[in-house]
């Protein structure tokens, strides 16, 4: 499509379809723990003791959540004023252990992941999963041929538990708890998430994917993942989120920290489809040494308001980052979604693509950051922002900021917000396409090259999905 | 620093050419407007720029073209935003934020931001930071002019200033 809309587009009416078809709950009935709602550091001492983790960790917790009780909401962004941190439960247990086999999962939530296509995919397509079910992990598995390599896929209390070591030298620090609010929030209270490991040169072919359920009203989940790719090493994480259609809101604040060691290549997807009641507020961060690469693609459908900027740190020279990032916003959603690319190595390269789409009265906002150190010399940064407005009551915002401490540096920055131009709509009409399919190739199109990125059955059901929310467009 | 706010409300072009903030207020429909401004900071200078265009009518346009050159250590900062209010239906806003860095020393800051509050608009942001790329200066080069000479040429040209008497 053309960079520029036409004027003048016939006026349409979106359908006030809500059919979230991830809605159902089951029963916290059966529920190992439950803790109260609040936060208090007696909540903190539970989770650690419940745990039972080494001295380090229950220190940890304890000085984040000091942290955390110092530390304010941002000034800036989304509209944070609307949840209600007392009524949250920080701590939700549903079962003793993860298990091995789906067998031993309980029924409900066996019922659960089967809706969603878990099983399926497991056999078919994936290297290894884990379900998430509120804070904790309740099933895990991984391909023996990639366990033989030494992969390691476990969540990240059992990684806890299994390589201390290991979690000790990486945890925490590329993400302090002090870093932001809810950083120091997740730190305190964190549960579940994954911990990966993938040794030198080993090349995981298939995705490793975990998923990410929310099953309780008033529900906080508190994902902490550590993904180390040693050198030469290629990992794809994919994590999938949805939570049932509570009217009171959740809070999903997880904690992402990479490690992408020389040669290595690591693409973390996310395909994000909470309801529209979940308060989705995360930081991902990754550290690229030596011609690495980190590849974050980020998509954003779901929840009330997302405020998420995946961020590369391009440390060792000529390393290379790259967000492919697409929001869309319905009725009462605000995706404040962008990235941040700090570019600390010379011959460092990044590129940031981000599209978005505002549709019934919702928003999008694009925030980023681009840093160019002063040893960061011929490094290059390419940034397109682009977004659709679907009607005149919704809104699109762009807050990029450019920062170049080096010469010899090439940064640019390309932004531009348009609607479906009638001119766009008469060509595919007058060739005997009807409006709404014409209107779902433009969409279509304006997304096409982010899909294209994804594993295919994702690209599938993406598809499926855009399809889903623009049917019935047209008034 | 308070901003100082004009109120645009026939077409005109302005050329801002000291430091500071401003902001225009687009008032009336089919108002067209032109804002452009040149900088060149050497030494330890720093300058700052920050420039609202603000829509508050249907059918204007405004272009906006901001460029900088950055020698020795200093510094420019350029901050622009393009806000379109509801109900604005018609509107088209362009905002360019060009800098040119001359040395290893020398630092900048783009920061291009878009409000938009309505959906029948045609607006886009583009900025750049970079060194004079080495194939400008080979082309130069090997036609006789000097690397300085070269240098002084494109930064000429990058800024729009006219070099007077010579040639």
């Amino acid at each position: 499509m053309a960079r520029f809309a036409q004027k003048n587009t016939t006026a349409f009416t979106p359908s006030q379809d809500t059919n979230y078809e991830h809605g159902y709950f089951s029963s916290t009935a059966s529920y190992k723990h439950i803790a109260k709602p609040g936060l208090s550091k007696w909540v903190v001492e539970e989770i650690s003791s419940m745990k039972d983790e080494p001295d380090w960790m229950h220190q940890l917790r304890l000085k984040a959540f000091e942290q955390y009780e110092h530390m304010q909401l941002p000034p800036w962004g989304a509209d944070l004023s609307a949840i209600a941190f007392e009524d949250i439960h920080y701590y939700l247990k549903p079962t003793d252990a993860p298990s091995k086999s789906w067998d031993d999962v309980p029924p409900e939530v066996k019922a659960t992941f089967d809706k969603l296509g878990i099983p399926e995919a497991e056999r078919g397509v994936l290297a290894g999963v884990k379900a998430q079910y509120d804070s904790e992990v309740v099933y895990g598995s991984l391909k023996a041929a990639y366990a033989k390599d030494g992969v390691i896929f476990l969540s990240m209390d059992e990684g806890l538990a299994q390589y201390p070591d290991l979690v000790k030298e990486y945890f925490g620090k590329l993400i302090p708890s002090g870093d932001n609010t809810f950083a120091a929030l997740n730190s305190a209270v964190w549960s579940g998430g994954s911990f990966v490991y993938i040794p030198k040169g080993v090349n995981v072919q298939l995705p490793l994917q975990t998923y990410f359920r929310i099953n309780s009203p008033n529900a906080g989940q508190f994902e902490r993942t550590l993904i180390i790719v040693d050198e030469g090493a290629k990992v794809h994480y994919v994590e999938g989120c949805t939570a049932p259609s509570f009217s009171s809101g959740s809070l999903h604040s997880a904690v992402v920290e990479i490690y992408v060691k020389a040669g290595a290549r690591c693409q973390y997807t996310t395909i994000q489809n909470w309801y529209k009641n979940v308060y989705n507020l995360v930081t991902k961060r990754a550290r690229v040494e030596t011609e690495g690469e980190m590849i974050w693609t980020d998509f954003n459908m779901g929840s009330k308001v997302t405020m998420k900027y995946p961020s590369f740190i391009l440390a060792g020279k000529g390393a290379r980052g790259e967000t492919l990032s697409m929001a869309l916003a319905g009725e009462g959603q605000h995706q404040d979604t962008g990235s941040k690319a700090i570019h600390l190595a010379p011959y460092t390269s990044s590129t940031i693509v981000s599209k978005s789409i505002s549709k019934n009265g919702g928003r999008t906002s694009y925030r980023g950051l681009v840093s160019v150190g002063p040893k960061a010399h011929h490094s290059q940064n390419s940034v397109i922002c682009d977004a659709l407005l679907l009607d005149p009551e919704s809104r699109s915002d762009t807050y990029p900021v450019d920062k170049v401490f080096a010469s010899d540096v090439a940064i640019q920055h390309e932004a531009t917000v348009s609607k479906i131009g009638d001119e766009q709509l008469f060509y595919l009409m007058s060739r005997g396409v009807n409006e709404e399919a014409a209107r779902k190739m433009i969409v279509h199109g304006f997304i096409g090259d982010l899909i294209k990125k994804l594993p295919l059955e994702y690209a599938v059901e993406m598809n499926r999905l855009i399809d889903h929310e623009m049917a019935g467009s047209i008034g | 620093m308070s901003a100082i706010q004009t109120t645009i409300s026939e077409s005109q072009s302005i050329t801002v050419s000291k430091p500071g903030e401003y902001e225009y207020f687009l008032t009336k429909p089919g108002v067209e407007f032109t804002l452009s401004g040149s900088f060149h900071a050497t030494g330890s200078e720093r300058i700052n720029i920050r420039i609202t265009i603000h829509h508050q009518a249907p059918h204007t346009l405004a272009k906006t073209k901001l460029h900088g050159v950055v020698a020795d250590s200093a510094f420019i900062s350029f901050w622009g935003k393009i806000k379109i209010d509801p109900d604005c239906p018609d509107t088209n806003s362009f905002l360019t934020e060009r800098i040119l860095l001359l040395s290893p020393q020398a630092k900048a800051e783009a920061v291009p931001e878009l409000e938009i509050l309505t959906d029948d608009v045609k607006c886009s942001h583009a900025a750049s930071i970079s060194s004079i790329p080495e194939s400008q200066l080979f082309y130069l080069m090997s036609r006789g002019v000097s690397r300085k000479e070269a240098e002084k040429l494109i930064v000429e040209g990058f800024l729009g200033v006219e070099s007077s008497n010579q040639i």
